[in-house]
């Protein structure tokens, strides 16, 4: 369905694990809308919430520990928390698409790499045998492998990192899907693979007009290929803006530290600065506003402490979950 | 591939010279003269034996001379297979052997084809249901049957399956009855199983608790591998998972282990055979111990040694076929 | 996945200043199928400890013409004072070592507590020798329950299972349970109940015993070849290869036919015949301690290498080691079971589980499942136990050591 555009709109997703150690709410109220062939970044630390989330839209989240305990994730209009479990195989691989962030353990090593492409479009796709080995071959063309014929009979373990990563790609864009969900997938890679792959993934989005879900912990990247942003902290959303909006003028204390944080060029000093304190613990999170310990606004401030901000709109396109944020309260 | 059959059969050399250098080394080592050895603790020997045990050992070695001799000369003749005579049968050992160890391998084959067909299957389901009633049940009872000691397990077998005392439904001893010889085929070939049907239990059994284990726990590290989630993420459904992904990299170590069980089974076989009296290898040797007949021993542990490197070459042979990580070209 | 990463987390704080033995105790106890098992052990430890009171044909005090007697002590053998000493140092360690965990600095603990081991040790070997030394052998061939009944002594207290396991009664042998016999007797007369009690200090000294030397065995050749590596490493592996090519039950057997029957000699060759798999691990370990800094520091210092080898290194890759030592208990046992069961182990009247086994079936070819369940039981109950203690181990020293063939 086609309302303003949007392609993918979360709303109130919460997702907890049930350990031995206690339950986990690792993600809580979470929610954000990604537009038609835009990229939507998804930023925080480690341990926040973000992979959970990304791996809840196509339902992902191991069930033994795991629970989707709430929320919609409304897809091409239908609601894919909803859907039976034959259905949501369907929209996997098929409509959205993901790719990992080790590229190393991702890839089976005891399939060739053709073998693992062509498992994913004869699923999807009626076609033959051999339709599919040309079809992967010209994936790993467009993702930029040279001698693809050659290549795609390789094993894994024959490729470097920044090939494996292309493999990933090539295999979760055979299908075409509308919406590609990236979990971190430069981590792992040396600094100048990082951005080919970067490149190869704003090169597909032009052609295909997909929407690509960006998780990542990089600053440097959200500003650069990323048109909306969202920030996470412990489990929860705590700022939503568009990309330049938000390196402009960031509203959440956390997101003004983060960039505080960024080492500036010309910058002379002795210490960057850092945010003090440290990333609560899931299964001990603090009262109020999770941030306030660590928060220069809100460490000693009483409803900090003890009411929790939901996120509300702030402006046009803007959320924020803060008091003192400009414009919460209205 | 050939040549990495080839240079793992030169690299076995060496190893097989070693196992007829221990073989040698305990057989001098051992304290007092051939004939009272023979004899045992408190025993008698008439003259005619204690030539007969005389005559063997200088046939085989000739007692005179330097060790290494000895050792050349043994050497020589056990290359060619011939380990000289049974004491107690006044047959060559090699005949003797060749009679016994098709039975032995025969055991030991099915036991094996039982252990796996049954093992995998299982083994998967466990770690499927992990941490549910199934497994859990499971883990136990497999626990406690890897612990129980096939003597115990035979001859309460023995007692209530196979005599007057309780039931009668399987023969106590032997391979075949006594009038198997006069049964045309098939029922000839019915006759031996059912007299296989206990024996091959008792195999099984141990193997196949601890060849479940290792692939419930193969099976669970697999589960929760990376690829794994890739598989899911591209929409495959649970059972292509866990067979096409999952299982087929746990088969990898699985098929390793067969060097562990090889040589379990075949000591194994020793006790088996003694409580069922089945004519194999494992008997062989039990008597051999009884009565001391010398080179019967040194017979049967330089030919166990050789069956177990075989089948770890196998086993090799099998995890390189199966591992793509694995070329042929990498050495040892 | 964030759950695993918070539940290590939680853990890591909980664990702070904790000592690795401690930490390895805590997670052990945790699961009470483990606690079980270790329980059962100890069990079984204090069955062997005490057997000649459990089970004696001797009484502990009986009267005779007016005069006290205490038959069942002066009877007692050198092996049962070498036990008792060995069990009281035991305990008395067991006591220091809690107390070294109150009292004494950390730092330092490990240096007192091998200081301690050095002491308990040489004086339970010591005491040992002495005792084979001086105690005297007494061959006392008395009746005493005959000279109760008849009348001529008075004011006898007899173990609770007033049997030896020595004496022979033919006319009740293959009597299946009775009030008299709780378990039954054997071919020869002897109670089974009573044998099997003192047959688990064959089993269980055969077992440790057996264990030790191929652990020592299998450390030092494991260490140097891990810590050489190169040539050295090569030629040896191959004669562990050698080692592990026949199968190791043939190899027992096969020793076992050239050598006189004793219990020593069936100590010793399971023992030289089990090692391979420790010096494995031990030379996997070494291998990947080799190349850390705190050992090329060692070496800088100039350490002599045996210092490096057993003080610095060999403490941080024992854990292996000390899973496959208890697993090799319950298979050492289950192997002198075996042996004994074939004829090639300890001879009657020493008891031994694996030898009740095989008179399973009598002379009569009768069925005797008394002595075929109860002495198979407990090797099975032994076997499962030390094997449960030492999964237990191997889940509270390292979960990853699961994958470890």
């Amino acid at each position: 369905m086609n309302k303003d555009g949007i392609l993918l709109s979360i709303q109130g997703l919460s997702v907890s694990f049930f350990t031995d150690e206690g339950v986990v709410k690792a993600v809580q109220d979470v929610g954000f809308s990604i537009k038609r062939g835009k990229t939507f970044a998804l930023v925080g630390e480690s341990g926040c919430g973000k992979s959970v989330t990304a791996l809840s839209i196509m339902r992902l989240v191991p069930e033994p520990p795991g629970k989707i305990v709430g929320g919609e994730i409304v897809f091409e209009g239908r609601n894919l928390l909803a859907l039976s479990e034959k259905e949501i195989r369907r929209v996997r691989g098929n409509e959205v698409a993901m790719i990992f962030q080790e590229p190393m353990t991702s890839l089976n090593p005891v399939y060739t790499v053709g073998d693992q492409i062509v498992e994913a479009i004869k699923l999807h796709q009626k076609k033959s045998t051999s339709e599919a080995w040309a079809d992967a071959v010209e994936m790993l063309r467009k993702v930029g492998i040279a001698d693809s014929a050659q290549r795609v009979r390789e094993y894994p373990h024959q490729m470097s990192g920044g090939m494996r990563q292309r493999v990933m790609i090539a295999m979760a864009a055979s299908c075409e899907p509308v919406l590609l969900i990236a979990d971190e997938p430069t981590t792992a890679l040396d600094v100048t693979i990082q951005a080919q792959i970067l490149d190869l993934l704003d090169e597909l989005q032009r052609q295909n007009g997909m929407s690509i879900l960006l998780i990542t912990h990089d600053l440097g990247v959200v500003a650069e290929r990323a048109e909306d942003v969202a920030v996470m902290y412990a489990s929860r959303i705590v700022e939503v803006a568009d990309s330049q909006e938000l390196f402009e003028e960031p509203l959440h204390p956390y997101t003004q530290g983060l960039l505080k944080s960024l080492p500036q060029l010309g910058f002379s000093g002795k210490r960057l600065r850092t945010i003090s304190g440290t990333v609560p613990e899931p299964l001990h999170f603090p009262s109020g506003c999770k941030f306030h310990p660590r928060c220069p606004i809100g460490c000693g401030d009483r409803r900090c402490q003890t009411v929790e901000p939901r996120l509300r709109e702030v402006e046009a396109g803007r959320c924020a979950a803060c008091w003192y944020a400009k414009g919460y309260e209205k | 591939m050939s040549t990495y059959i080839v240079r793992r059969l030169l690299l076995m050399i060496p190893t097989l010279l070693g196992i007829t250098v221990m073989v040698f080394a305990i057989s001098r080592i051992a304290p007092g003269d051939p004939v009272s050895l023979a004899m045992g603790p408190g025993g008698q020997m008439d003259a005619e034996r204690a030539a007969d045990v005389r005559k063997a050992r200088m046939q085989l070695y000739g007692l005179d001379k330097p060790v290494h001799i000895q050792y050349g000369r043994w050497l020589w003749r056990v290359v060619r297979f011939d380990f000289g005579d049974s004491i107690k049968h006044h047959r060559p050992v090699i005949e003797l052997i060749k009679e016994r160890l098709p039975i032995t391998l025969t055991l030991n084959l099915i036991a094996f084809v039982i252990i796996y067909v049954v093992s995998l299957p299982l083994g998967v389901l466990a770690a499927v249901r992990h941490k549910q009633f199934f497994d859990r049940a499971s883990s136990v009872a497999l626990f406690m049957l890897w612990s129980l000691p096939s003597m115990l397990v035979g001859q309460m077998l023995i007692g209530y399956f196979c005599g007057p005392t309780f039931k009668n439904w399987f023969p106590p001893a032997g391979l075949s009855s006594n009038y198997a010889d006069q049964l045309p085929f098939f029922p000839w070939l019915a006759d031996r199983l059912w007299h296989l049907v206990l024996p091959v239990f008792c195999l099984t059994y141990a193997g196949f608790a601890y060849l479940t284990k290792q692939v419930r726990a193969g099976m669970l590290d697999n589960l929760q591998a990376d690829y794994v989630r890739t598989a899911r993420a591209k929409g495959l459904s649970n059972w292509a998972v866990i067979f096409r992904h999952a299982f087929r990299n746990s088969v990898i170590p699985v098929i390793t282990i067969m060097a562990t069980l090889l040589p379990m089974m075949l000591g194994g076989s020793v006790i088996i055979e003694r409580i069922f009296s089945v004519p194999g290898m494992g008997l062989l040797a039990f008597e051999a111990v009884t009565t001391r007949d010398y080179n019967v021993v040194m017979a049967v542990a330089t030919i166990g040694g050789l069956m177990n490197l075989i089948g770890l070459l196998l086993a090799d042979i099998a995890y390189a076929i199966a591992d793509p990580r694995i070329s042929f070209e990498s050495s040892v | 996945m964030s759950s695993s990463a918070t539940g290590k987390q939680s853990q890591a704080k909980a664990n702070w200043g904790v000592s690795y033995g401690e930490m390895v105790w805590r997670e052990f106890v945790k699961s009470r199928l483990s606690a079980a098992s270790l329980i059962f052990v100890v069990v079984l430890f204090l069955l062997a400890i005490f057997a000649p009171f459990l089970a004696n044909d001797k009484p502990f005090v009986i009267r005779v013409d007016g005069r006290l007697h205490f038959p069942l002590f002066r009877n007692l053998r050198p092996n049962d004072y070498c036990v008792f000493l060995a069990a009281t140092v035991g305990i008395f360690q067991l006591l220091l070592i809690r107390r070294n965990r109150r009292r004494i600095d950390p730092s330092i603990r490990g240096a007192v507590f091998w200081r301690q081991i050095c002491i308990s040790s040489s004086t339970i070997l010591i005491g040992g020798i002495l005792a084979f030394v001086f105690v005297p052998r007494r061959l006392d061939a008395t009746d005493y329950k005959a000279l109760v009944a008849s009348g001529e002594a008075s004011d006898a207290i007899f173990a609770p299972i007033p049997y030896g396991y020595a004496r022979t009664e033919l006319k009740l042998r293959e009597q299946p349970p009775s009030r008299r016999h709780w378990l039954g007797t054997d071919d020869v007369g002897s109670d089974v109940l009573c044998r099997l009690i003192h047959g688990s200090r064959i089993s269980l000294s055969v077992g440790f015993v057996a264990v030790g030397i191929s652990s020592v065995i299998g450390i030092f050749v494991g260490a140097i070849l891990g810590y050489f590596g190169g040539k050295v490493d090569f030629v040896g592996m191959r004669i562990v290869e050698i080692m592990m090519a026949i199968p190791t039950f043939f190899l027992i057997i096969t020793i076992v036919a050239f050598f006189p029957r004793s219990l020593l000699n069936i100590m010793i060759i399971i023992g030289i015949t089990s090692w391979t798999g420790d010096a494995r691990f031990i030379r996997a370990e070494f291998f990947k301690l080799r190349r850390q800094d705190f050992v090329q520091a060692a070496v800088s210092l100039g350490l002599p290498l045996r210092s490096i080898l057993f003080r610095h290194m060999l403490p941080n890759g024992i854990a292996p080691v000390l899973v496959n030592a208890t697993f090799g208990i319950a298979g050492a046992i289950f192997i002198e079971a075996a042996l004994s069961f074939l004829g090639f182990g300890v001879a009657p009247p020493t008891p031994s589980w694996g030898q009740m086994l095989s008179l399973g079936v009598g002379t009569t070819g009768r069925f005797l499942w008394w002595l075929t369940l109860f002495p198979g039981l407990a090797i099975f109950f032994t076997v499962m136990a030390y094997n449960l203690v030492g999964e237990a181990l191997r889940d509270a020293i390292d979960p990853r050591l699961r994958k470890a063939v």
